[in-house]
């Protein structure tokens, strides 16, 4: 059976909402299948890693504070993660690492760090702590390649504009600026999002859309998956999703 | 047109008196409005005030602190019922000021919620202030953490009076650089008691040197980040402590402090700052040492927080968490007690909870020990049953009830031991659920404990 690796960067900086919790639920739904999965991690000063010998990389969020810190450390390895983006690994990232593969985040002090510029977008913060994007949240994606109503909380105050490929159509919330029509960022081997939650607690098709394009990625075909019994996954996101979206 | 506003305020609350509801934050609340957002600054108050803040332990602080000088013989005023925003401390001194606005006592202790330190104190001189600790705590309410400090820091750098730190908490001993002409800064901590740990053991804030971004060096840790720290870069972290707890054995429970020995009651290292915090206050204001005594070693908490009960013949404690911390911290003692035992964990996302219940992923559910069975209730009932499916858990054993009366009923529908956590909205509720359970099948409650 393959195994599937994946790198966790800087997870003890870049944890605020629970969002250690995906690497858990990613874990736990591989076990339920037998497929082994190694989460390495990596962070501020550590040797620098072969990042295209992973499947996926994943980055949390984190505050301001915490994203500085790490901003000058991830430009260090930008180098390795391009050419591991390039080469199919999977780049999971919640918002704090969702902004920093942009172009830039300006911080609310107006401090601009520097993203990695992978992708187009960029980042601004408002000048008042006070406005931030806080909430329940639901998008619906085709990333799965049928549409999945995602529910999560979004808690951010940077506003992204730029983003051509959004990870989904808000349903209900803020998304990728206050009140915007879009969230998040996506291409087949790219989710970019502000989901805290954390995210795929509640959306196993995610989790699963995950696991099956890295077991498949070097045969370039998405591997079929062993259901998993997801009742109360389910259950959960439907009690959200009634909540959210009554009229 | 101050006489006015007071006037009208004290109706308010006469009103709601004669109804029988609480008077807890609704007249504050007119007040607030009538003196645009001011709505402290109309009383005058002569004697100390010495409030406690911090995200855990201030109502236990508060209440400990209030019983040193009310058995000293002074005349104190204090929220017990825990209002601790503007509008509920403005709520509490309407009832006992007079038409001036004057209130007359020896001491004002107020529990004062962490974000509203600044906003009531810059309105009432406040003359010490005890920090406990700062933990991730409904962070979608106050923003991050660490704007929540660089709050009370704002507020510390002009402050002149006592200022009692935990000077294990590198996010509370930082506010003792505030104010570098503040001579009155004075930290207490506690030993390495023997579940302290060397490596970080829960999801915690604090890890970098607030001064100048080194990474901070830990001897130990007591629990999350709390325990042994310096800066190897400027040396934040040497000082020398007022107070130190030390010789702690939980097993009896015991600790010492200033050479005596103290003999609480609950067994907690958790309690042991909160008491240190406590004997603190105790030696800044000389109370005499048998009054300190008996405050310390008589302190046990209600209202949820460890609370017993029996139903029918089912011994169940119940633990309000409303943060990974606390939640954490149950966990332990749960693990700690010999033979199988059932959970139940009522998850609520009203407002006053904050809305996000992500903390929960911060939860570490790996360490369960002998937990039969899991039953889960209140507004996310299904998240937290996630959450704990997740963490490896067989999903089995997990029954969700979002009712309360029919979780409480499930949990009780087995023989043995049963634990219940809920958080902060969670626990009202669920006190009363148990108590409906009690009345309609018998067992008891420990109110007189």
């Amino acid at each position: 059976m393959k195994t599937i690796k994946i790198l966790h960067m800087y997870s003890d900086l870049l944890d605020l909402y629970g969002d250690s919790g995906n690497m858990e639920i990613l874990k736990y739904r591989c076990k339920m299948r037998g497929i082994e999965c190694t989460v390495d991690k990596y962070s501020i000063d550590d040797e620098t890693p072969d990042f295209s010998a992973y499947d996926c990389i994943y980055i949390g969020g984190g505050a301001d504070l915490e994203q500085q810190h790490i901003s000058a450390d991830l430009l260090k390895c930008c180098g390795g993660i391009e050419k591991a983006y390039r080469s199919g690994t999977f780049l999971f990232l919640i918002c704090g690492g969702y902004q920093l593969m942009g172009k830039y985040y300006r911080d609310a002090d107006g401090n601009e760090i520097k993203g990695l510029g992978l992708f187009d977008y960029y980042t601004i913060a408002p000048e008042s702590r006070k406005m931030r994007c806080i909430g329940n949240i639901a998008v619906r994606t085709n990333i799965t390649g049928k549409p999945v109503d995602v529910v999560g909380f979004e808690n951010h105050g940077g506003q992204t504009h730029g983003v051509k490929t959004p990870f989904g159509e808000v349903l209900c919330g803020n998304g990728n600026c206050s009140k915007s029509s879009h969230e998040g960022y996506c291409e087949k081997n790219v989710i970019a999002t502000y989901f805290h939650g954390p995210m795929l607690s509640k959306n196993p098709e995610i989790s699963d859309y995950i696991i099956s394009y890295c077991l498949g990625r070097e045969e370039g075909t998405a591997a079929t998956l062993a259901p998993l019994d997801d009742t109360l996954e389910r259950k959960c996101r439907q009690v959200m999703l009634d909540r959210l979206l009554k009229k | 047109m101050k006489r006015l506003q007071i006037l009208i305020g004290k109706l308010v609350v006469k009103l709601l008196r004669l109804f029988r509801r609480n008077a807890g934050n609704l007249p504050g609340i007119v007040l607030w409005h009538l003196t645009r957002g001011r709505c402290c600054s109309m009383f005058k108050v002569e004697c100390p005030i010495i409030a406690v803040t911090g995200t855990n332990g201030k109502t236990s602080v508060t209440n400990c602190i209030a019983q040193l000088f009310e058995q000293s013989g002074k005349r104190i005023i204090t929220n017990h019922e825990g209002n601790n925003l503007d509008t509920g401390i403005c709520s509490l001194l309407l009832r006992y000021c007079d038409m001036s606005g004057k209130v007359d006592a020896d001491f004002l202790i107020l529990e004062t919620d962490e974000s509203h330190v600044p906003v009531v104190y810059s309105q009432l001189k406040l003359d010490t202030l005890v920090v406990l600790d700062f933990f991730r705590d409904q962070l979608d309410r106050n923003g991050e953490m660490e704007t929540l400090i660089q709050k009370i820091n704002g507020f510390c750098k002009t402050f002149e009076g006592n200022l009692i730190l935990n000077g294990d908490d590198p996010n509370t001993a930082r506010l003792g650089r505030a104010n570098l002409k503040n001579k009155k800064v004075k930290y207490f901590r506690a030993e390495r008691y023997a579940f302290a740990t060397d490596k970080i053991f829960e999801a915690s804030e604090g890890r970098f040197c607030p001064f100048c971004k080194e990474p901070l060096d830990y001897e130990y840790y007591q629990y999350s980040h709390i325990g042994k720290f310096i800066c190897k870069g400027c040396g934040f972290g040497d000082y020398e402590p007022y107070i130190s707890a030390g010789g702690i054995d939980l097993e009896k429970p015991v600790f010492t402090a200033d050479g005596h020995t103290y003999s609480p009651k609950l067994n907690s290292i958790y309690n042991v700052y909160n008491m240190t915090a406590v004997a603190a206050a105790a030696k800044l204001w000389n109370i005499k040492q048998d009054v300190t005594d008996n405050v310390i070693d008589n302190y046990t908490v209600q209202n949820g927080r460890m609370e017993n009960f029996m139903l029918g013949e089912r011994k169940t404690t119940l633990n309000l968490a409303k943060n990974p911390v606390g939640a954490n911290m149950t966990l332990r003692v749960m693990n700690e007690m010999q033979g199988d035992k059932e959970l139940l964990f009522v998850l609520n996302d009203n407002i006053a909870d904050g809305l996000d219940v992500s903390w929960i992923w911060d939860i570490n559910f790996s360490i369960f020990e002998r937990v039969t069975r899991v039953v889960t209730s209140g507004t996310r009932a299904y998240d937290i049953a996630v959450r704990i499916k997740c963490s490896g858990y067989d999903a089995a054993k997990i029954v969700v009830r979002p009712d309360l009366d029919s979780a409480v009923e499930e949990l009780a529908s087995t023989e043995g031991r049963k634990f219940v956590i809920a958080n902060y909205t969670a626990v009202q509720p669920t006190r009363s659920a148990l108590r409906r359970y009690i009345a309609k099948h018998g067992g008891k409650t420990d109110e007189n404990d």
